[in-house]
């Protein structure tokens, strides 16, 4: 036994403390997602039982203006979401200048962060509101009208887009300021006897060593755009008729409110495989660094 | 002894396990328990229904659990906990809200305690709010009557009568429209008020039967003998009878309107009262949607009820506190400040002119309907309510609209 243990215990050690994650991720993460692959092929109302539909809740996705709407919505969110890693290097940028006063300019840019999401969508949906609303008692004072934001089905997701960037511009600006903290003094040194300064420093020198920084802040964002939920949620229920929703909030809506759990796994696998794209893309570049190193 | 609670069952266990601990009596092992889900989580019938809890623990030694859950949460709360972790108490709507779950086994048959309480004596017609197979599966709690309301001062201050028929309809629409006044204030950003609507334009206009059957999956969306409904609600839309924007507006936020002097009507149920000032909230008044074609009258009047959970612990304790809540005093303790039409008819006539006004149009009422998103299917009343919101902003859209919802319905009922 103990001989066992000796000869081996340079593998089993490893295991043994990797178990609980395996366990845990496998239950959790792995299971359910094939689990809900599973019901996708199934017509099920979340209570009775499931009947075997092959793939006709994809088909019928894939007829489903809806689903494009909610597709497209999905692109906006994507795209716009990426103003939030060169906003949040600019604040940070900023707030790293050694200037008196500064500290607090860093906590309130901080704020957000602090702040529940929800609740950043309650106070949006407050200001946006038309006739009471912030946005229209300021345009009210120049005597103009306020566009009601989130009334409109053209406008309505870019409303919700920027009360969601608000938070993640401030994540990317801890990220950036956690790596401008991390700059080696030597090379900004050599660069500044070398005669860089002001953009050619910042173009030159700082930022190659932000690459890593950056990686993560727009995969993350990513990420974060794809499962934008919550904001979308709160101040609009996918409405007006439908042309603020997500693919995430679609699956929320058919499996909750429709009693249609399989077209809403049917939806969930299609942002799955989205979402796979950029997951994917992260880990082979994380990947690569650590084999690099 | 009770522990009142803020929703979120997983904190709550622990918070719990703390009190119980806390209050951990000597001796005695007496364990009667009660698990209550409430979803009035605010105002005066929430004070009411604490009231009643009180009461009944007091009266009978049980120790209560009682949690208020968000009302609009607590529609999708509902289908995980009746499976997963079923409460002995629960709130919910009967009609076709109601038989999704009897027909899953969710909610138990109360007939025998029904019958050896006497309460179909004292329920009458009502019962069938609750009744599905001649079983009854719920008691009714409080019926909402629908329709229009104002406040009289405003409309004495400014001269104004609330609109009988269709040609009054549209000329009181330009008049307030002439005094700056929003003559329908709505609020549709949760969705349902837009339904509540088309029920007053279907049953004035193609009446009950037909609403009905449509309802039901009987009759195509695109059936042109539905069209007066859609012909008339789009006149009044086109004529700028409702708010603009209104799907940013809850309802709420839309009623507050009618005390800001900036609109004239609201059409909702009495529990609008909520958000009228405390100043005005006595001259609100309830006018029945104005007659369209020439049809008996039909409303929608909807039924809230109480159901035991069939996986319930303690199904009897449940029984008895339903005996306690169901006494005339007690129940009124949480319908009346609604305005809600008390469903027992020995409830002597109180003081609260909301309840009045509701039981005196009831008795000119043919028949009634509950409501669109209780009355059909939910995956259809979901798309409904969405479609209905649509053409309220788009209604040159009403074409398409139509068809999607009769895709919808297709796909749920099947051909005509």
């Amino acid at each position: 036994m103990m001989d066992f243990w000796k000869h081996n215990r340079s593998w089993l050690w490893p295991t043994l403390f990797i178990c609980p994650a395996v366990i845990l991720f496998g239950v959790v993460i792995v299971w359910s997602s094939l689990q809900s692959l599973w019901i996708s092929l199934h017509q099920w109302d979340g209570l009775g039982p499931k009947v075997w539909v092959g793939l006709s809740n994809y088909r019928e996705l894939f007829q489903d203006p809806q689903f494009f709407v909610a597709l497209k919505n999905n692109v906006i969110w994507l795209v716009l979401f990426m103003l939030a890693p060169p906003l949040g290097l600019a604040i940070a940028l900023l707030v790293n200048q050694k200037i008196q006063g500064m500290r607090i300019a860093k906590s309130l840019f901080f704020t957000p962060l602090v702040l529940a999401s929800v609740a950043v969508g309650v106070v949006f949906t407050w200001v946006y509101t038309p006739r009471f609303g912030l946005l229209a008692l300021v345009y009210s004072a120049f005597g103009a009208e306020a566009p009601a934001l989130l009334s409109n089905p053209d406008l309505v997701t870019f409303a919700v887009v920027g009360a969601a960037l608000w938070p993640q511009i401030a994540f990317c600006m801890i990220l950036y300021l956690a790596g401008l903290n991390n700059l080696s003094e030597e090379l900004i040194g050599a660069g500044r006897v070398d005669g860089a300064r002001g953009w050619d420093m910042l173009r030159h020198v700082v930022l190659p060593q932000l690459k890593e920084v950056t990686f993560i802040a727009i995969a993350i964002t990513a990420i974060g755009a794809l499962r934008s939920f919550d904001m979308i949620s709160v101040m609009t229920q996918g409405g007006p008729f439908g042309s603020s929703s997500v693919l995430a909030y679609e699956m929320y809506e058919q499996s909750i409110f429709s009693y249609r759990f399989g077209y809403g796994a049917a939806i969930a696998a299609v942002l799955f495989v989205i979402m796979l794209v950029f997951i994917g893309w992260y880990l082979s570049r994380i990947m690569r660094a650590e084999e690099l190193r | 002894m009770i522990r009142s609670r803020l929703t979120r069952r997983g904190a709550l266990k622990l918070g719990a396990g703390f009190t119980a601990t806390a209050l951990a009596a000597p001796a005695i092992a007496q364990q009667r328990e009660l698990r209550i889900i409430n979803d009035t989580n605010a105002g005066p019938e929430r004070d009411g229904f604490v009231e009643v809890v009180e009461g009944f623990a007091a009266e009978s030694g049980t120790e209560i659990d009682l949690s208020f859950i968000d009302h609009e949460a607590h529609k999708t709360a509902i289908r995980n906990y009746l499976v997963a972790d079923a409460p002995d108490i629960c709130f919910w709507f009967s009609g076709n809200r109601m038989k999704t779950f009897v027909d899953r086994e969710l909610f138990l048959d109360i007939t025998d305690f029904v019958e050896e309480q006497g309460y179909p004596d004292v329920l009458g017609g009502v019962i069938s709010a609750v009744t599905i197979d001649g079983r009854q599966w719920g008691l009714p709690l409080n019926g909402t009557l629908w329709g229009n309301w104002y406040l009289s001062n405003v409309f004495d201050e400014m001269g104004l009568t609330p609109p009988s028929d269709w040609d009054g309809m549209l000329a009181f629409v330009d008049q307030t429209r002439g005094m700056d006044l929003v003559p329908m204030t709505l609020g549709t950003k949760e969705l349902w008020p837009a339904a509540g609507l088309f029920d007053q334009f279907s049953l004035r206009t193609v009446g009950l039967d037909t609403h009905m059957a449509l309802m039901n999956g009987e009759i195509a969306y695109t059936d042109p003998q539905l069209s007066p409904i859609f012909d008339h609600w789009e006149q009044l839309i086109n004529a700028g009878a409702f708010l603009e924007n209104h799907t940013s507006f809850t309802w709420q936020e839309a009623a507050a309107l009618l005390g800001r002097r900036e609109a004239a009507m609201i059409n909702l149920g009495p529990f609008v009262n909520s958000a009228i000032p405390e100043a005005d909230r006595e001259f609100l008044t309830y006018a029945p949607f104005p007659e369209i074609a020439d049809i008996p009258r039909f409303e929608d009047f909807s039924t809230d009820s109480v159901h035991i959970p069939a996986r319930a612990e303690n199904p009897e304790v449940a029984k008895e506190f339903l005996a306690y809540y169901y006494r005339p005093e007690n129940l009124m303790k949480t319908i009346g400040p609604a305005g809600a039409v008390p469903p027992r008819n020995d409830i002597p006539a109180g003081d609260n002119p909301l309840v009045n006004q509701a039981v005196e149009s009831l008795r000119t009422v043919a028949g009634t309907a509950q409501y669109y998103d209780r009355d059909t299917d939910p995956d259809m009343a979901q798309a409904g309510l969405n479609g209905f919101q649509e053409f309220m902003v788009r209604p040159e859209r009403r074409e398409q609209i139509l068809q999607r919802l009769e895709q919808t319905r297709q796909r749920i009922y099947g051909d005509v």
